[in-house]
């Protein structure tokens, strides 16, 4: 008993050194930056970094609004940010502090709920597409249409995710993935019934290992996951359909009660120096939108199609939006649809 | 005969059940593939990514003090309210029965929510600390229920007799009565030390900044990172589970030959 006491007493006081220097407390997702670069930031400022971890918007949302404090900042994504800006939870940024703000490309912006980043600055993109096994899927073409293709009958998924099934049914019909007119939400349905009676079933979670083991030959799904079954099984292509799709934004907020603002704001202005953002892209392998980086990639990088989206698709996506009380129409229809054989 | 055989296929399929995951999750940590669905062949990557990986280590360490911390706590004070339960009979004592007894019936959320609020409120800063006092707090309970099981079964005439036969009463609490109870307080701590080594929910609300435990970390590494690490020291922690049982029973043994 005295040793695990002695042993508790000794790691206490390890935590306690360096407690002269300054700390910056991260609220993050895990394994969401290149660690060498937080390394950097530290040997660069004379301060500490500690990251702390969050597994969804929501909880986090529920902790901060609870009370609690002690993040400087804080990386959700950006409805979320819209969310927390209407309560008063986050700071004006300096500008004048962020000079590198000027790298930042405009076109990502419009996926941000903050284009004049007033309070936010986006710090990894992402979207969905489509992964397949090339030699297995004949005449793929990069369309949603594939989900209607008799061929590759109950070998395909689509996401168990409302918005963005139904975002893609609206894409398909040339419609906004945000609409709230009743017409075109009834042919999106129709659409996706259509779907459902052809693929396998709705999957958020198992369609990397399907894909890996060939259980599927088409899954929709977010980029980052395709990426990662990429690194296992190179027959596994990506692409963003020709029709558009969503893509999403993370960024970076500072939250009331911050007690490092300066250093909160160093931070995010080394996050965006373009040879810093280079390097975080080509690590975590999600698309940091800063102009003056993507230069500074390897070929094989700049040529992904799983980082980068076409430019000619761009104007075609869009991000998924909080509705507010017109989510319920969603479920509404989302309910017909999983009811329905 | 054919009774016992459909006995044993039972409990056969039942230690299946329950071992199978485990055998899954460590045969997974040698899998070069991270997804458990194809074999990519031997490979001890995921021990080396594991070794350099501080945060993984960093949140175990977190995880293992917060345990310690809230098990000792817990058993002593779980120990003496089992024994006041049991011993006084009042209707103080039913409140305080329903008071010990109500954390394990409130859901986790309720538990973590009310604690993050009563902490914001008193301006204690959220930490180490914190899941520290809530772990002990819902492990309090656990330990009680425990000991209070082994208590009912408990005969008092033994402490008469040991009085009888001139023993103080801290040779009997020493002597007598601590070793009598001595599993169903081992019982019970080792539950509590279970429970908060892969409590989630409330070690979520009431984590501060710098406090991230192990199953934090790992719900949160589903979306960017790499869950095989978590195949590799779970194996590790499996490894050293057995290794401490073996020993203890080896101890055991010892001491009564």
């Amino acid at each position: 008993m005295k040793s695990v006491l002695l042993m508790m007493v000794t790691l206490l006081a390890l935590c306690g050194c360096e407690k002269d220097k300054p700390v910056l407390h991260l609220y993050t997702w895990s394994d969401y930056i290149k660690p060498e670069l937080v390394q950097q930031f530290e040997a660069e400022q004379g301060c500490r970094v500690v990251m702390d971890f969050f597994d969804s918007n929501e909880a986090m949302f529920a902790k901060l609004k609870a009370g609690a404090t002690g993040y400087d900042l804080i990386f959700p994504s950006s409805y979320m940010v819209a969310i927390m800006q209407q309560q008063n939870m986050l700071q004006p940024l300096d500008h004048s502090r962020l000079p590198n703000l000027k790298h930042i490309d405009p076109v990502y912006l419009r996926f941000t709920e903050d284009e004049a980043m007033h309070h936010s600055v986006p710090y990894m993109v992402s979207n969905a597409g489509i992964g397949y096994l090339k030699s297995r899927v004949a005449d793929f073409e990069p369309s949603w249409t594939m989900f209607g293709r008799a061929d590759l009958a109950g070998r395909m998924t689509l996401l168990n995710d409302m918005r963005e099934t139904l975002g893609a049914a609206l894409k398909t019909l040339g419609y906004s993935l945000n609409t709230v007119n009743e017409q075109e939400l009834t042919e999106a349905r129709d659409l996706v019934i259509a779907w459902k009676r052809n693929i396998a079933k709705f999957e958020t979670d198992q369609y990397k290992n399907g894909l890996v083991s060939a259980e599927f030959l088409l899954v929709h799904g977010y980029n980052g996951d395709i990426q990662q079954t990429m690194e296992e099984n190179e027959d596994i292509g990506y692409a963003l359909p020709r029709e558009g799709g969503s893509i999403a934004s993370d960024d970076m907020v500072i939250p009331q009660g911050a007690q490092q603002v300066e250093l909160a704001h160093a931070f995010i202005d080394f996050i965006h120096r373009p040879e810093v953002a280079a390097q975080n892209i080509a690590y975590v392998y999600f698309l940091s939108p800063n102009l003056a980086a993507y230069a500074l990639l390897p070929d094989e990088v700049r040529a992904d199609p799983t980082i980068f989206v076409p430019q000619e698709l761009l104007g075609k996506c869009e991000p998924i939006r909080d509705l507010g009380a017109d989510n319920a129409l969603y479920s509404k229809i989302w309910d017909q649809i999983k009811a329905a054989d | 005969m054919r009774r016992c055989a459909a006995f044993r296929l039972i409990t056969a399929l039942c230690l299946l059940f329950l071992y199978l995951p485990i055998v899954i999750l460590v045969v997974n940590s040698f899998n070069a593939s991270r997804f458990g669905s194809v074999w990519g062949g031997f490979s001890l990557h995921w021990y080396r990514a594991l070794l350099a990986n501080e945060r993984v280590w960093q949140a175990l360490v977190n995880t293992l003090l917060v345990a310690l911390v809230a098990t000792l706590v817990a058993t002593v004070l779980g120990t003496l309210a089992a024994f006041a339960l049991h011993r006084y009979h009042s209707r103080w004592q039913q409140l305080h029965y329903a008071l010990v007894y109500a954390p394990l019936v409130v859901p986790d959320v309720l538990l973590g929510m009310s604690l993050l609020l009563l902490f914001v409120h008193l301006g204690v800063s959220l930490g180490l600390t914190t899941i520290m006092l809530a772990h002990t707090s819902f492990c309090i309970s656990y330990v009680a229920m425990v000991v209070l099981a082994r208590l009912q079964d408990f005969d008092f005439s033994i402490i008469e007799a040991a009085q009888d036969l001139g023993a103080g009463w801290w040779t009997i609490l020493w002597r007598v009565f601590l070793p009598l109870l001595a599993p169903g307080i081992l019982a019970g701590s080792l539950l509590a030390f279970t429970l908060s080594l892969d409590d989630f929910v409330i070690s979520f609300f009431t984590a501060g900044p710098g406090s991230t435990t192990l199953p934090i970390q790992i719900y949160s590494m589903m979306r960017h990172g790499t869950p095989p690490v978590i195949n590799a020291l779970s194996t590790l922690l499996l490894v050293l589970t057995f290794a401490v049982v073996f020993a203890v029973q080896r101890l055991t043994k010892g001491k009564l030959q």
